[in-house]
């Protein structure tokens, strides 16, 4: 018995950068706080990166006068390929949730995968693994150049 | 974030999705009303086993229960698979909306460069 339920979320996309560059942005501070846990109405304050397997990164998005944390630890780094982390919200949420990159060269540019497993709820209770195959089947993997209108700021 | 009222209902959903033979059986009523007695046929396990596996299915709101006269119709109900797919949907929208602002800030940094005319194929 698992006292975890996990869902799973897949997004694909294509970007014209080299896989080198795309990898990079996660890493470094500068590029990162532009785009990773930014909000279209948030404004990044802080964005501290220490990118070792192991190093941790703590990222605080000021939305309406709250500051949000997120913080986590990189798991993996094998560059420029694939990058796994564990990230959370406290302020939501005790979970920690985990992510994983991954970039392969396509033509000049190249194609990254994002898989994010998540964590529902903190509650424990009985549940068995498996089902995230089910919920798994409900989504359906994303084209890249297919960015939901409504995500934009 | 999900309220607390969401997470115990996706607790339920969850734990009647975690069982093949529960959803073997909301697997045949997809595909219409049945009996109870019909919905415990094609399986090796007593009647009350059955029932216990619909109670969970009907405690996640997955399965309906109709009476007429002395019968009981049993009816799938799709919704309670929403609240897990709002969640998906949620997430999958923030990572689209964080990609969509990489791919754009990526090829800011290519115009800046090509407008600069400096050209070195500087790999960062």
């Amino acid at each position: 018995m698992s006292t975890e339920k996990k869902v799973t979320v897949r997004v694909t996309r294509r970007f014209e950068a080299s896989a080198e560059r795309v990898f990079n942005a996660w890493l470094e501070p500068e590029r990162a706080r532009k785009f990773l846990f930014a909000t279209p109405t948030g404004q990044m304050v802080r964005a501290d990166i220490d990118a070792r397997v192991g190093g941790s990164f703590c990222f605080v998005d000021r939305r309406s006068g709250e500051d949000v944390e997120h913080v986590g630890t990189y798991l993996e780094i094998d560059r420029p390929r694939r990058l796994v982390f564990t990230f959370g919200v406290p302020k939501y949420s005790s979970d920690n949730t985990r992510v994983t990159v991954e970039i392969v060269p396509r033509g000049t540019g190249c194609e990254l995968t994002l898989v994010h497993e998540g964590v529902l709820t903190d509650y424990v209770s009985q549940t068995e693994a498996g089902w995230g195959k089910i919920l798994g089947g409900l989504e359906a993997t994303l084209s890249g150049m297919d960015v939901a209108a409504e995500a934009r700021a | 974030m999900p309220t607390a009222t969401t997470q115990t209902q996706l607790d339920h959903t969850l734990l009647a999705l975690a069982d093949p033979t529960r959803r073997a059986i909301l697997h045949r009523l997809t595909q219409g009303e049945a009996r109870v007695t019909e919905l415990a046929e094609p399986f090796e396990i007593s009647l009350n086993a059955v029932s216990k596996h619909i109670r969970l299915l009907e405690r996640a709101h997955l399965v309906r229960r109709r009476k007429a006269g002395r019968e009981h119709f049993l009816s799938f109900n799709p919704e309670p698979l929403d609240a897990a797919t709002a969640w998906i949907e949620e997430q999958r929208t923030l990572w689209n909306y964080r990609l969509e602002a990489l791919d754009a800030l990526l090829r800011a940094e290519d115009e800046a460069a090509s407008a600069d005319a400096v050209k070195k194929g500087r790999k960062r």
